[in-house]
């Protein structure tokens, strides 16, 4: 400013770039960040959307047609979605049973129906194939106890892996709602005379009902993307993520797995774009003024009878699905030969599988986070148009199923000048970029809370550009990129759907290697590696919350 | 107005904690029917708990609560015949006025022509004709506030509970709704409690007033009684300035009941009438409110329990001015009202005032 009031001094070449760098930098950086996810998300879905009508001979609609004629592939979707619907409606319920009882229940039992609730978060999904097996396989341990027959490979025991993987995701959702209810609503029912099955009818679920719908909307996207459960569990049973994988690894048709993907794409990027914006913000506002300190009250014995009916099964699973995974990791086979073995810990294939997901984690989480951290800068400070195209396309990689974008990813990136197949660059760059949304919203929120005029007043004091985005703005944004880095890590150690389609032989990662065991019946060695697995998502998991408690940002909740 | 024999509701040795807080301790009175009773007292006093054990929301830890002659302690707030206006209204937002306001009736399985009869009716009481379609975030707090209250008025409850409903009314609502809280309670007869912390809505509003304070019962009684008699120095100064001075009762004449004082600024006759209790050498705080005394200057005519004392400060607020007064080491505040009719008093005019005859006092020790 003081130099540009000198005003007569000729302008040096170097001085006019400076002023240029100082008003466009934000949006020189956006305009390189919509390039990557131009590439690296949007390119993909392209490359699947027409790979799904361009055949041999250039444009046809010939694999649609082959898609509803054999009713193979129909049925395929159609069983996808049976699956996501009576998933959501189960753990709509179950959800519910689970958020009444830790938010009205009695004190002492609350913690521990939360933690067993919360327990799925810290292992992948498949983890319920593998528990689930053990215990009612063809030799599983409660079949031979009790003499059953009962096959797991079915639509039950799809059913209920996915129930008790994605359980967390409808808990915590219903349980936000039912905990932000002003406790005074349910009092005022009361003295009007409803009896408390009338209130929970009549007030409770009514006013939860945006809450419930949106978790039911979550739950369903996630059960028809996840690809492991159906995957091991599914027998004979056709779901559209297995069968894409199928398609290319068995087949090679990729037209087909283009097809099958893009018909799996569509219901979830209309649930996105539904639970972004439409449903964003709606709910009720049901606090205001004080709200009176309330004490628990008993819950009537009948709805405690049905809650403890619909809860104590589930809990009993979780439990016991977690402790075969850890037995099963230190015995030789769990109820069969229980003779402890350091043999499935020890197994040297799974450690190098252990450390190659490491070390792609932190390399995605690395990149994740400096792009997700650019990326909510951009978005909040930014002043170009479509910056809300941005922000959706960088929170879209979590509705997206991630078949879909490892098909994408080999169509795209396997020729130039995107030739990375083969690389373990294409696995870094599918994980980082479909991780992107924690990261982004963590970003968004730290910067809501800091004042524009932070940044005005350290360039009103002669900070340029770049000297106030390392001195102010990094230091602020700080544990947004943190937060992003740790989830990306996360997620990316257990992803499975998109990195099988990616992974060259030779280097194994652990996601890809539990579910290779488990299909071949290696329980153990499955087990073993997912203990591991649990063991490093937990280290995430309590750094995420160190963090939060250090920084207030809240982001685990994700 | 009130049924001496059989009171609508009775509180009997009523006690409640919270862990080892004890909140209430032992707390006992008693409502006529068509009474509405004030709870006043300071912030955590433990007027909302008291409120709420009467209305079942949290149970009691010892004691008796007794609604028309029945002992409801035990009972949900489902089955009792009390209704509450909650503090922050806990209007359903799912419902519109009309459905919130028949809600109670709706679980009674009153038919729905005679739900809507009454709806309408009630909505007339509270003055919200026409309204009952809309939904609750298109009304403003004030009809927030009236719809809560025809809610609660819809069951026709014995006794009617509200818990500083009207402190999220601004000020000029505020007495808008009080005083139509008020017509609406003595139009229906309905027995009432009201919690409050402010004290001039106290006033205002009830027939009686209790005022709370560490757990008991500081004092009850009429709007006067606590304003003219308080029992002790919490609550003199919880309602309204007042100045204390100190005293020794050095006589009393049978002729004219008068008590002599001697304070140190001077002696002041006292009427027994106000004063039955005290007795010659007792030591005593004169509770002298601030517009009960009289200012004159210093060259008017000496009269009966006139001390003096220098201006200090003065602030003019149109209906009044404010003087505060040195008085040997202590610091007196007079209101003199009408100020355009009197004589304005400036900073270091001396000057001399009266304390009234009927004026109360407090013994110092007990
Ligand atoms: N559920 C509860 N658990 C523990 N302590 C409580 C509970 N409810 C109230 N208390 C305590 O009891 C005391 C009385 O609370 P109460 O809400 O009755 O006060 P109040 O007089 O209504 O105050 P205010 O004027 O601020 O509304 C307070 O010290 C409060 O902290
Ligand atoms: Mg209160």
């Amino acid at each position: 400013m003081a130099e540009a009031a000198i005003g007569n001094t000729p302008w040096s070449m170097w001085y006019k770039i400076r002023i240029f760098i100082n008003t466009h930098l934000v949006n020189i950086f956006a305009g390189g960040l919509f390039v990557l996810l131009a590439i690296f998300l949007v390119f993909p879905l392209v490359m699947v959307f027409l790979k799904s009508f361009w055949g041999d001979d250039g444009f046809t609609t010939t694999f649609y047609q082959e898609f509803f004629t054999y009713n193979y592939y129909y049925w395929s979707f159609l069983n996808t979605m049976i699956l996501g619907l009576s998933t959501m409606f189960i753990l709509v319920v179950v959800g519910f049973c689970f958020a009444y009882m830790t938010t009205r229940g009695p004190m002492w039992l609350r913690t521990p129906l939360k933690i067993c609730a919360l327990m799925p978060l810290c292992a992948p999904p498949y983890i319920f194939s593998i528990s689930l097996i053990t215990l009612f396989g063809r030799n599983g341990m409660i079949n031979n106890f009790f003499g059953l027959d009962f096959n797991i490979y079915s639509w039950t025991g799809v059913i209920a892996a996915q129930a008790l993987a994605f359980l967390p995701l409808s808990f915590m959702m219903i349980e936000n709602v039912l905990n932000s209810q002003n406790p005074s609503l349910e009092e005022s029912a009361s003295d009007m005379g409803a009896s408390e099955m009338q209130i929970i009818r009549s007030i409770t679920i009514p006013l939860a009902s945006p809450g419930i719908l949106k978790a039911a909307l979550l739950v369903f996207v996630m059960t028809i993307a996840e690809f492991g459960n159906p995957a091991i569990l599914g027998g004979r049973i056709p779901f559209l993520a297995p069968d894409t994988y199928l398609m290319i690894t068995g087949e090679g048709d990729f037209n087909m797995a283009s097809v099958l993907s893009v018909v799996l794409m569509v219901p979830c990027l209309i649930i996105f774009v539904l639970h972004n914006y439409i449903l964003k913000g709606k709910g009720y506002t049901t606090i205001v003024g004080k709200p009176t300190a309330v004490d628990p009250k008993e819950i009537t014995p009948v709805i405690k009878t049905f809650l403890l009916a619909v809860i104590t099964p589930v809990v009993i699973m979780v439990v016991l699905c977690f402790a075969v995974i850890f037995i099963g990791a230190f015995v030789k086979i769990v109820g069969v030969d229980n003779t402890f073995v350091w043999d499935h810990m020890l197994n040297m294939q799974s450690n190098e599988a252990i450390y190659n997901s490491v070390k792609l984690s932190l390399m995605a989480g690395l990149f994740g986070a400096i792009v997700g951290t650019l990326l909510a800068y951009v978005i909040m400070r930014g002043k170009f148009k479509g910056r809300h195209v941005m922000e959706m396309m960088a929170l879209s990689g979590f509705a997206l199923p991630g078949t879909v974008i490892g098909v994408g990813y080999i169509m795209a990136f396997n020729k130039p000048p995107f030739l990375l197949a083969g690389t373990i660059w294409i696995l870094i760059l599918n994980c980082a970029f479909r991780f992107l949304a924690v990261g982004v919203e963590a970003g968004i929120s730290k910067l809501h809370q800091i004042s524009i005029e932070i940044e005005e007043a350290s360039a009103d004091l002669g900070a340029d550009f770049i000297t106030v985005f390392i001195k102010v703005i990094l230091p602020i944004m700080f544990s947004a990129f943190v937060a992003g880095f740790i989830y990306t890590f996360m997620t990316t150690m257990m992803s499975l759907s998109s990195v099988i389609f990616l992974v060259t032989p030779g280097f194994d990662l652990a996601a890809v290697y539990i579910y290779l065991t488990a299909q071949l019946g290696e329980l153990g060695l499955a087990s073993a590696a997912t203990v591991k697995m649990i063991f490093i998502v937990l280290v995430c998991l309590a750094s995420l919350k160190l963090l939060a408690k250090k920084t207030g940002l809240k982001s685990e909740k994700k | 107005m009130s049924n001496k024999e059989k009171p609508m509701l009775e509180l009997v040795d009523v006690s409640k904690s919270f862990g080892d807080v004890e909140v209430l301790k032992n707390i006992s009175a008693s409502v006529p029917k068509g009474e509405l009773l004030t709870f006043v007292g300071p912030s955590g006093c433990g007027k909302t708990t008291l409120l709420r054990i009467i209305g079942g929301f949290t149970a009691i830890s010892s004691g008796q609560v007794i609604l028309d002659g029945e002992d409801i302690g035990a009972l949900p707030p489902n089955m009792r015949d009390t209704k509450m206006v909650f503090q922050s209204y806990a209007l359903f937002p799912h419902m519109n006025v009309r459905k919130n306001i028949g809600f109670g009736l709706k679980l009674q399985k009153m038919p729905k022509a005679k739900i809507d009869d009454r709806v309408d009716e009630l909505l007339a009481l509270v003055h919200m004709d026409g309204l009952g379609e809309r939904t609750i975030e298109r009304i403003s707090g004030g009809q927030q506030q009236r719809v809560a209250l025809a809610r609660s008025l819809a069951l026709e409850p014995k006794v009617l509970l509200l818990d500083e409903p009207l402190s999220n009314l601004d000020a000029n609502l505020r007495v808008v709704m009080r005083e139509e809280i008020r017509s609406i309670q003595e139009r229906i007869g309905i027995t009432t409690i009201f919690v409050t912390h402010d004290q001039y809505e106290a006033m205002s509003i009830s027939d009686r007033i209790l005022v709370l304070n560490d757990g008991i019962i500081q004092q009850i009684g009429t709007p006067t009684d606590i304003y003219e008699t308080p029992k002790n120095k919490f609550i003199a100064e919880f309602v309204g300035y007042v100045n204390f001075l100190e005293g020794k009762i050095e006589s009393f004449d049978q002729d004219s009941e008068l008590y002599s004082v001697s304070t140190e600024h001077g002696n002041v006759s006292l009427n027994r009438t106000n004063n039955k209790d005290l007795a010659v050498a007792d030591e005593i705080y004169l509770v002298i409110r601030p517009e009960t005394v009289m200012i004159f200057s210093s060259d008017s005519e000496d009269l009966p329990n006139m001390l003096t004392g220098e201006i200090q400060d003065s602030m003019y607020a149109g209906n009044l001015v404010k003087y505060t007064i040195r008085c040997g080491d202590r610091e007196i505040l007079i209101d003199q009202y009408n100020p355009k009719d009197s004589i304005k008093f400036k900073r270091g005019d001396k000057i001399k005032f009266t304390v009234p005859k009927s004026v109360h006092a407090l013994p110092k020790k007990g």
